[in-house]
């Protein structure tokens, strides 16, 4: 029989599994309690053994308290302090040193590039120019074909231009800097454009006949007597070549070509037309060395006033800042000004790291067991505790790096057009400066766990050193692009992607994407910290 | 007390820790597979007339990875013994400090050459056996392929003796490591940032690790930021100042 021996914090017991039904409601609960933690000793055991536990209520058992205590014990410890402020520290000072040893000539070069071919012919005063592209080769996903109008034969003169591309839909653009998209659908497409003064109207139709305005766009300097007609341009092709050490791009050029008929010219005021002529236009930026050689002259011309069909070949493009075919800066000046973080990120491993392993290596973590029996909330209060306060040190980092570099750069040339003046407004440059501090918090995050894993700071360290810097440099290295791309995309290191504000052509994944992937490493190395640490002692 | 003495209780602690034992699998392990996955995903596809690629380098980067394992056995080596204290146990043995520090450095180097020449020698055979259509095979009969793959034994061997000296510096092992880590990976990644070339070269040439690795070019001498051996000597210096720093520290300090 069960003989309660004391009702006051102490409880002794010897009791046995026969009577356990005629207990009294004080014994219920710490029996309760017993069961709880004895969960998998033998009954035999208890038996023989009278237990030995308090009937008073811990009040620290709530989720709050253990995330206080975690965080006492973060602010607490020197090597934490340290390097939560080395994170800020290393990332901030490191920023001026790469902002000032960047620079660019960008804007030096022309702001516009005109290079297409133009079959063309003036017309006097108001009109409408009417054609079909009834096809057009997929040269480039910006290859252009369609109807223009320009001030003249000059190259950098005004025009207004309605055109099909391959993959982006039918376009209204003008002056170089205006970009109107129309419906996203290719040739075979009617096209039309009608001058008013300066305005000038540009539609599309499938049929000839049912017409949807595209756009109105204005040329200011458009004289009286304009050029008008077809035109075909092809962007060229980049290219990229990757060795050990880096990757190179080179332009190459690609050829357009497009089929045009049913081509009518009606003037406002009636006029003679001198027939069509087919002119190569070749200025603005990324055109030195003349017109592109391999252009072939037209089979069908010299060109008529008839209405074709024509077939026109043409190499390069109609563009300026503001059309999203035209080449823009190629430095990722955000991902520049917040590249401090790779120097950052050593202090945050370490700190995740030693937020684990050095309660390991005093043997504090058996005291923080014995003081919260449940293994797992305590990892999670260790995560959520590491993961914001690097969160905030990353914060005020990833801030104090993007407004320093902000006037070094700009010095430096990084200047608009080429390199529009970023800003917090910006998604995409918020979601770098933001994600700076939660890629840093994951890492940690990541850390933490790998720390628990392994028990023991030094390799732990070296393992996710491993992981997220080492392989940059290996695939800075590797030869071959397609192999260097999969490095950044699998290991941790694609969490930086969050930085990217602009396409590259070395950008392996997408921002979010990068970072889904760093989340993976860092769930999966926490669900295993979880399970190892239920049934591993201390 | 002789300092062979010194030298067979610094191999005893050395032999009978796990972490040594790890450290060399991984260090023979990483540099072996990374330089031959990488020589085994060379393609063709990319050569315009004929393929180059610095075939012995390519081979050899798997000391990226490896010197890790270098950086945390010559780091723990040291730093260990602050952590169980058992430098107070050392020191009142061999009181001469600079012995201690001379034995540790001299055992745990000598064991980093040793495995590293293991693992290059490996990575030699095995690279060999890769079949790399199009491009150079691996060959010592070329001098400066056998000054890359001698010299990368030296380069890890001079690693070892830098984390040595910085592991009686910081004493932490958690900071010795990262220092170690901060100093040899962070330079060349910011180089690859820096869009200005003389900047990088500058970078390039001073930093103890693209400084130390110029040893493995075997082509394109004239475009490396530093010329091979200069660039170990680069190396060597800091592996000097650290360790001087760290054994005036090591006779400075309590332990």
């Amino acid at each position: 029989m069960s003989q309660p021996t004391g009702r006051s914090g102490v409880e002794q017991t010897n009791r046995s599994t026969a009577d356990q039904t005629d207990r009294d409601a004080a014994d219920q609960t710490d029996r309760d309690a017993a069961d709880r933690t004895d969960r998998g000793t033998e009954s035999g055991y208890r038996d023989a053994q009278p237990s030995y536990r308090t009937t008073v209520r811990n009040p620290r058992d709530g989720f709050g308290h253990l995330l206080r205590a975690e965080w006492t014990k973060l602010r607490s410890v020197r090597s934490s302090v340290r390097c939560l402020l080395a994170t800020i520290l290393l990332t901030v000072l490191v920023t001026p040193l790469i902002s000032a040893s960047s620079s660019t000539n960008a804007n030096e070069a022309p702001h516009f590039t005109d290079q297409f071919t133009f079959v063309h012919q003036p017309m006097a005063g108001d009109g409408t120019v009417v054609a079909r592209v009834s096809s057009q080769l997929n040269s480039q996903e910006w290859a252009r074909a369609g109807l223009m109008i320009k001030q003249n034969t000059t190259a950098g003169s005004p025009y207004a231009a309605i055109m099909v591309t391959p993959r982006h839909g039918v376009r209204l653009q003008a002056n170089f800097d205006t970009d109107i998209p129309g419906p996203d659908l290719g040739a075979p497409r009617w096209l039309r454009l009608t001058r008013s003064g300066a305005v000038i109207t540009g539609s599309e139709s499938t049929d000839g006949t049912t017409w949807h305005a595209v756009g109105t766009v204005r040329v200011g300097a458009l004289a009286p007597t304009a050029e008008i007609g077809m035109f075909v341009a092809s962007p060229p092709v980049l290219r990229v070549t990757k060795t050990s050490g880096g990757s190179s791009t080179s332009l190459v050029l690609s050829l357009g070509a497009a089929t045009f008929d049913h081509v009518t010219i009606q003037p406002n005021a009636p006029q003679q037309f001198p027939g069509w002529s087919e002119l190569m236009l070749n200025g603005g930026a990324g055109t030195k060395g003349g017109p592109p050689a391999n252009v072939p002259t037209d089979g069908d011309g010299p060109f008529t006033a008839g209405d074709g069909p024509f077939t026109v070949h043409g190499a390069g493009d109609v563009a300026g800042y503001g059309i999203p075919s035209f080449p823009v800066g190629d430095d990722d000046i955000v991902v520049n000004s917040l590249s401090g973080v790779q120097l950052g990120l050593l202090a945050v491993i370490a700190l995740g790291v030693l937020f684990a392993a050095g309660e390991y290596k005093t043997g504090m973590i058996r005291t923080t067991f014995a003081a919260t029996p449940r293994r797992r909330r305590v990892l999670g209060a260790k995560a959520i505790v590491v993961g914001v306060a690097v969160f905030v040190a990353g914060l005020v980092a990833s801030l104090t790096a993007f407004y320093i570099a902000q006037p070094v750069l700009r010095r430096n040339g990084y200047q608009p057009p080429a390199y529009p003046h970023p800003t917090l407004a910006d998604g995409t440059v918020l979601r770098a400066v933001v994600g700076t501090a939660l890629f840093l918090a994951v890492l940690a995050v990541f850390s933490l766990s790998v720390g628990v894993i392994l028990k023991r700071s030094a390799r732990a360290i070296a393992l996710v050193v491993g992981l997220v810097l080492v392989p940059q440099i290996v695939a800075s290295l590797v030869p071959s692009l397609g192999v260097a791309n999969w490095i950044n995309r699998l290991t941790p290191t694609a969490g930086l992607a969050i930085q990217h504000t602009r396409p590259r052509f070395d950008y392996a994944i997408a921002p979010w994407g990068g970072f889904a992937v760093l989340c993976g490493y860092a769930a999966v190395a926490l669900v295993v910290a979880i399970w190892l640490v239920r049934r591993r002692d201390a | 007390m002789t300092s062979a003495a010194a030298m067979r209780m610094e191999w005893t602690k050395l032999r009978t820790v796990p972490s040594t034992a790890w450290s060399i699998v991984a260090l023979i392990a990483l540099t072996v597979a990374t330089g031959s996955l990488l020589m085994w995903s060379l393609g063709t596809t990319h050569c315009a007339s004929h393929c180059e690629q610095d075939m012995p380098q390519l081979s050899l980067s798997g000391v990226y990875l490896a010197q890790l394992a270098i950086v945390v056995l010559a780091a723990l080596a040291i730093t260990s013994e602050y952590d169980t204290m058992m430098i107070r146990t050392t020191l009142a043995a061999r009181p001469r400090r600079l012995t201690v520090l001379g034995a540790k450095a001299a055992v745990v180097t000598a064991t980093v050459l040793v495995t590293s020449a293991i693992a290059v020698v490996a990575t030699f055979v095995v690279g060999r056996g890769i079949p790399v259509d199009g491009y150079l095979p691996l060959s010592l009969a070329d001098e400066a392929t056998r000054r890359a793959y001698f010299g990368t034994v030296a380069y890890l061997g001079l690693i070892a003796l830098f984390s040595v000296g910085v592991g009686a510096l910081v004493r932490h092992t958690a900071g010795a490591i990262t220092t170690m880590i901060a100093l040899l990976y962070v330079a060349p990644i910011i180089a690859q940032l820096v869009s200005d070339e003389r900047w990088r070269h500058r970078i390039e040439k001073y930093a103890p690790m693209s400084s130390g690795l110029a040893i493995q070019a075997t082509t394109h001498l004239d475009r490396l930021p530093i010329r091979p051996w200069y660039g170990l000597g680069v190396l060597a210096a800091y592996a000097a100042a650290a360790l001087l720093l760290g054994a005036v520290a090591f006779l400075v300090r309590d332990a």
